[in-house]
């Protein structure tokens, strides 16, 4: 069998293109080409070197349209024992190529020529060519003009047109020869044989039938020589001949021997005008070769010879006329001429590929199915082309050498891409599948189903892993580490499923074995393990936040974090890892971090020698580390880099060193993959199979570089460790901010957030403007001052709960409850010097520095109880008490109740002539459950600052102190607030209706509807504004000091009777004794006492607390000790002069009136002395005050009992 | 006598979505193999045989050696491939009519994703006893 056959073959004239000296191949190769074009040679060419030295025996040579055709054998062929049978198969000229440079004994090159020349005893020709000689040698080798050819120094295009004419002598030499050859042939005859001939010699009847069979060879044989000459005509004619003649002596073989001659002679007659009708008689007359081949077949010697190979090529033959002639004309490209056309070729090949069973010589069937295999890929066929291209592969497998272990490697390498196992060095342009689905891969996060599975097209995984492993095979035989070495890798990559554990470790061994023969630095375009996916981008930690600022807004930090009363905002951004359209700034010159995730789903440790992340623009410097994986096993781990220069950056992947070649993993290969995995498509999932969770879809954010920011950092002074509080100390804080980048900060602001955001008293906003601009390097500390929050119910549960065990205390803060100071800063705003940069962006964006308060609230002080409480303490009647109105300055705002206040000072006492009717307490019962001595302080804070005996405070409002309460560890105790000074001095609708209050008149007409609603909410603001007042704060130890919140307590302590805290009565009542000053008796005798039997002059004085007219009617009422009315009623001790009863008064507001009495008692003792009134016309203020139900019912006001005691005159 | 047969169901996108040995010769594997090769290789002359015909079962389409490829093509070009030395044509035709019918049964579970690997072990139980019944 030979390689390459076609209808044609039967008329090229083999010429063998050997090398002479010294030639390099590559000089070789280049000189065989340029002979290559030289391969037809037209008949009207060569006329100027052709003699016609007798009469020529190609009568019909077509001297103006035929050609004679060279196939050039480079290294020669070793004689066919077939070549009586064909005669293009002798060798019929030699040609030496003598590269002169390198060869610079000419003589001795003719020597070897001569001596190559003869084992080629066939050659009609012998030339040697020379090329490039020098001087001498041009000088030398003219001697030898009959062998030796020199071509004189020149271009390349000048040599061609040497060699051509070189060509043309060449062809008509041939053609002499073949003249003088065909005569002699015609005239002597000759014995022509085959190896197929019988041995025996022929029996004596047989001889006739012997001669007509010699001439019919004769005849095919000249016909032969009438193909190569180039003259179809005559070669018909002498086949037609030959035809007869075998097929009347029965020569089968030389029959269809003839019979291939004629279509050849046929189809080089009608050269160029393929028709259908031609197309169908050579397929007519092929088939009849092949069968007349597949006739000579002889039992006899087929252990020997067989012409099976010469039916084999007669079916190559006429399968590649089939395919080549495909496509000549329009007719033959329609569609279905074309798929019966390779219908044919199909099974034409199909039966080659069957007899190439029989074939006895490995190397005839090596050839037929390369032919096969070509053939197959020429119609189109690439899986069949495949097929036997690997049938290919195994023969050459079978030879144990390493140009054959290459050659499979090669072949095999041929037939990845319809095994779809290409390595991906192979494929210069990634497949436009995947281009286009890597997009909407992005966009959508889930992709269709069909462009899944056009990634993973031809998923042959058997057929896929024996390819492989037989690459994997021929390569470390042929001694090629590096494609060894990319199979072992593709095949551990994609099928380590399908591979035992040991089978893993071999080839986790031949990874190794191979890599030990690279070169260090060896790159591989397939990746091997570990698999490597993006796992995420980790967000600048807070300290480090970028925020994009508006050049328009001078508060430009506002609206860059999530604002507002919901927790969750449909405007938020969400999640800052699974958003598609996420945007990443890097800073050059800031280390930044990716998150990426390995698997090793193998059996065997690997060790990723070095590792780190690819960017190919070079603005981004990697920093490598190394990793070690166990055996199913996956990791997290982050590589880091630093960006280098402005820009937008992409990272496809990342660079890993393994098993000692470099590799690049792109991200998006395993992105699909996994894809792939989930849909069924790929036979595993590596992260899941080594136990890592599933990864939602991250798709890589748009990454952008943008010039350096400063960089702020933080710490508290004195250490950054928990500050620990009890509930409602108050402590200050130093915060030290230092610039750590390489600009300096030009803006900063500091804001709150988080929760307990009001247990930051005061922040430093002046102190940190003042430093500004903050050079790179300064720093600046910043005072604040903290008050512990109040630990809620929940808050105390896990407090408590941590605080017992030490050391938990930290985990506390990510409950965040801890408020958090944001400070927004930036660097300068417009880069004046670099305007380019200004233009690009704007505006650099500038930054946040989350700085979380760690505070670790303990529970201190807790306030177990409030109470109200009411005292009673009915006061004596005298002269002095109470004080008259008219000595204050200001009767407007001075009230009785004022007055006494004013003479307690800071203590409250009792004043035994006041009484302290509807005196009210507020009792706190505080405990103290922790390890420490708390000291409790209370302080009532007033409003009114025109007294100026109170100390003052800070915020300018007035003080009182009460002494100090002490509250030992585990012990509870009981503080007492005296709440009288919170009466207001007037009843008037303001406190129920404050929006009236603005207009400062009390008579307008007032609201109808006067909702409880609305009395309720004033009551609320009201007891606020009193409990604001009231401060309890506490002191443990030296430095830890606070205020307790009693707030709520208060609160609720106080809700149901804080209108009889606050208000007034409408009227308020007073007695005295109005006695003559000149009165002896009365000055020496007790100042606060009455005589029996003796007329006690008396005033009550009733003061209007509102701001309107009262009218009443009053009445005075006298009991003694038993409680009986003693100035009614039948036995009365009491005379009395004046009026006590139905005593008509009109109050003017805000002013006294007095109605003047006696009272003569009878009988010493204790005698109260009650004043009440019947208000008239009570307006709605009253009403309300008095809590009627009825507009109709009538208003009582009863004033405090005042004790007289009346002494006996004994 | 012991018969070789490989089945395969090859997807529309020339996927091998189920693989089966279902001869009664003893199993090598350098043989399965060589069977996965051969009907890999046939799938290029299906593709342009099945536009000629209308017929759904194309019988000894390509063949290799001994060994020879019987397709029948669905309607939504999803093949099933039998690889085989016997030549029960009859029984083939009935083999794959049935097979079809359980492919079409597979296609109606709406958790299957036309184009996926056919895991249902139900199916390979079925398949394999159609093949002892008619090959």
């Amino acid at each position: 069998m030979e390689p390459d056959v076609s209808i044609e073959t039967s008329c090229m004239i083999r010429i063998a293109v050997l090398p002479v000296g010294t030639v390099p191949a590559s000089v070789l190769r280049d000189y065989f080409s340029m002979f290559l074009r030289h391969h037809t040679i037209p008949l009207a060419a060569i006329s100027s070197f052709y003699t016609e030295h007798q009469k020529s025996p190609f009568a019909h040579q077509p001297w103006d349209a035929g050609s004679i055709r060279f196939k050039f054998l480079l290294g020669g062929a070793p004689p066919s024992p077939w070549e009586d049978f064909q005669s293009n198969r002798k060798i019929l000229a030699v040609i030496g190529i003598c590269h002169c440079p390198s060869t610079p004994d000419l003589d001795s090159a003719v020597e070897q020529f001569t001596a190559a020349c003869k084992n080629y005893s066939s050659a009609l020709v012998q030339r040697c060519f020379a090329f490039c000689p020098c001087d001498s040698q041009l000088e030398d080798g003219g001697k030898k003009e009959d062998v030796l050819r020199l071509f004189p120094p020149a271009d390349h295009q000048t040599l061609d047109i040497h060699l051509q004419t070189m060509m043309q002598e060449i062809a008509a030499s041939l053609l002499m020869d073949f003249e003088k050859w065909v005569l002699k042939a015609e005239s002597a005859g000759t014995i022509l044989k085959t190896p197929l001939d019988s041995q025996a010699s022929l029996s004596s009847e047989e001889v006739l039938k012997a001669k007509k069979r010699r001439l019919g060879r004769a005849q095919k044989t000249i016909g032969d020589y009438c193909l190569l000459a180039g003259s179809p005509v005559d070669a018909s004619a002498h086949y037609s001949t030959a035809l007869e003649l075998a097929r009347l002596t029965g020569d089968f073989f030389w029959y269809a021997g003839a019979l291939e001659g004629s279509v050849c002679a046929l189809l080089m007659d009608r050269v160029g005008h393929v028709d259908v009708v031609l197309e169908d008689e050579v397929k007519y007359q092929y088939n009849n070769v092949i069968l007349h081949y597949r006739k000579s077949f002889i039992q006899d010697n087929a252990q020997r010879v067989s012409p099976l190979s010469f039916e084999l090529e007669a079916t190559l033959k006429l399968a590649r006329f089939l395919c080549s002639g495909t496509d000549d004309t329009a007719f033959k490209s329609s569609y279905l001429c074309r798929s019966k056309l390779s219908k044919d070729v199909v099974e034409l090949l199909t039966n080659a590929a069957d007899g190439g069973k029989s074939l006895i010589d490995v190397n005839d069937r090596l050839v037929l199915f390369v032919e096969i295999a070509r053939l197959f890929g020429t119609l189109g066929y690439q899986r069949k082309a495949a097929f036997f291209s690997r049938q290919v592969a195994q023969l050459y497998l079978q030879q144990d050498n390493k140009f054959a272990a290459t050659s499979a490697m090669q072949v095999l390498a041929m037939t990845t891409k319809a095994y779809r196992v290409q390595s991906k060095a192979s494929v210069s342009d990634p497949p436009c599948t995947k281009k286009q689905t890597g997009p909407s891969h992005t966009d959508s996060g889930k992709m269709h189903h069909h462009l899944i599975v056009s990634l993973f097209e031809s998923q042959w995984s058997t057929l896929q892993m024996v390819v492989l492993r037989e690459i994997l095979l021929s390569a470390v035989r042929a001694g090629d580490p590096l494609t060894a070495w990319s199979a072992a890798a593709r095949l551990l990559r994609q099928y380590y499923p399908l591979i035992t554990p040991a089978g893993q470790n071999g080839l986790a061994s031949a990874l190794n074995n191979s890599a030990e023969r690279l070169p260090s630095g060896t790159r591989s375009a397939d990746p091997a393990l570990p698999f490597v996916r993006l796992h995420s981008f980790p967000l600048h930690p807070s300290q480090m936040d970028i925020i994009k600022r508006s050049p328009a807004r001078e508060d430009w930090w506002a609206g860059s974090a999530p604002s507002g009363p919901f927790i969750y905002t449909p405007f938020s951004k969400g999640e800052p890892n699974d958003n598609s359209k996420q945007e990443l700034v890097w800073i050059v010159g800031e280390p930044v971090q990716v998150l990426v995730e390995l698997a090793n789903p193998c059996a065997f440790d690997l060790r990723v020698d070095s590792m780190y992340l690819t960017v190919h623009s070079g603005s981004f410097d990697a920093f490598p580390i190394s990793v070690d994986l166990p055996p199913n096993s996956s990791k997290v781990i982050t590589l880091s880099g630093i960006p280098t220069s402005v820009g937008p950056i992409t990272i496809p992947g990342c660079t890993v060193h393994c098993f000692g070649v470099i590799t690049e993993h792109h991200f998006r290969d395993v992105d699909n993959l996994l894809l792939g995995a989930a849909q069924g498509l790929v036979l595993s999932d590596p992260f899941r199979s080594c136990g890592s969770a599933k990864l939602r879809n991250l798709s890589v954010p748009s990454i952008s570089v943008v010039p350096p920011l400063p960089l702020l950092v933080s710490h508290v002074v004195g250490g950054d460790g928990a500050i620990i509080l009890y509930e409602g100390e108050i402590r200050d804080i130093w915060i030290s901010l230092a610039n750590a980048g390489t600009v300096p900060v030009e803006q900063a602001h500091i804001s709150l957030s988080g929760k307990n955001q009001d247990s930051i008293i005061s922040i430093p906003y002046e102190t940190l403007k003042s430093v500004l601009p903050l050079k790179p390097g300064a720093e600046v500390i910043l005072p604040l001052t903290l008050k512990a929050w109040q630990l809620g119910p929940m808050d105390f549960e896990i407090g408590g709960g941590r605080a017992a065990t030490s050391g938990s205390t930290g985990r506390q803060f990510k409950n965040a409850s801890v408020p958090t100071l944001l400070i927004h800063y930036a660097g300068p705003s417009t880069d004046s010097e670099d305007a380019t940069i200004a233009k690009v962006s704007n505006l650099p964006p500038g930054r946040r520095l989350v700085l979380p308060l760690h505070v670790c609230v303990l529970p201190g002080m807790s306030l177990v109880k409030a109470r109200l409480l009411s005292m009673e303490i009915p006061a004596h009647i005298g002269d002095g008490h109470p004080k008259p109105v008219h000595e204050e300055e200001d009767p407007a705002s001075e009230t009785v109740e004022e007055s006494d206040r004013k003479m307690e000072k800071r203590l409250v006492k009792i004043d035994p002539y006041r009484g302290s009717w509807g005196l009210r307490f507020l009792e706190l019962e505080l405990s103290n459950p922790t390890d420490v001595v708390f000291e409790i302080g209370v302080s009532v804070q007033l409003d009114g600052t025109d007294d100026n005996n109170l100390p003052i405070d800070q915020d300018g409002n007035s003080e009182y102190g009460y002494p100090k309460t002490r509250i030992d560890r585990d012990y509870s105790a009981r503080v007492l607030i005296p709440l009288e000074h919170f009466k207001l001095p007037v009843l008037d609708d303001s406190f129920f209706m404050r929006e009236f209050c603005n207009e400062g008149s009390t008579s307008s007409s007032r609201s109808p509807s006067f909702s409880e609603k609305n009395t309720k909410a004033e009551l609320n603001a009201s007891i606020k504004s009193l409990i604001s007042r009231i401060k309890v704060r506490w002191q443990s130890g030296r430095n830890s000091s606070g205020e307790l919140n009693i707030k709520d307590a208060v609160h609720t302590a106080l809700q149901t009777s804080v209108m009889d805290v606050l208000l007034p009565d409408p009227l308020t009542f007073g007695f005295r004794l109005t006695r003559d000053n000149s009165s002896p008796q009365q000055e020496s005798g007790s100042k606060d006492s009455v005589l029996a039997n003796d007329m006690a002059p008396m005033e009550v004085l009733v003061r209007n607390n509102t701001k309107e007219m009262i009218k009443m009617s009053l009445g005075i009422s006298c009991r003694d000790v038993a409680g009986e009315n003693c100035i009614e009623g039948g036995k009365s001790t009491v005379l009395w002069a004046g009026v006590l009863n139905g005593i008509t008064m009109e109050v003017p507001p805000l002013q006294e009136s007095k109605h003047s009495f006696s009272l003569y008692f009878l009988v010493p003792g204790e005698y109260t002395l009650v004043a009440a009134a019947v208000i008239e016309d009570a307006n709605d203020v009253l009403r309300a005050r008095a809590k009627t139900d009825s507009p109709d019912e009538p208003i009582y006001c009863r004033g405090p009992p005042f004790h007289v005691r009346v002494l006996g005159t004994a | 006598m012991a018969t070789t047969a490989s089945f395969i169901i090859v997807s529309r996108n020339d996927i091998p979505i189920y693989e089966a040995e279902v001869g009664s010769a003893t199993k090598r594997e350098d043989a399965a193999q060589l069977h996965q090769f051969v009907l890999h290789a046939a799938l290029d002359i299906v593709q342009d045989l099945a536009w000629t015909t209308s017929a759904m079962f194309l019988k000894n389409i390509d063949r290799f050696n001994d060994l020879v490829v019987s397709v029948y093509v669905t309607a939504g070009h999803t093949r099933l491939m039998l690889l085989h030395d016997s030549r029960n044509d009859d029984g083939i035709k009935s083999f794959f009519q049935e097979v079809h019918e359980l492919y079409i049964k597979v296609l109606l579970n709406p958790l299957y994703l036309p184009g996926a690997r056919i895991a249902s072990s139900h199916f390979d139980t079925k398949v394999r006893a159609l093949a002892r019944k008619y090959l």
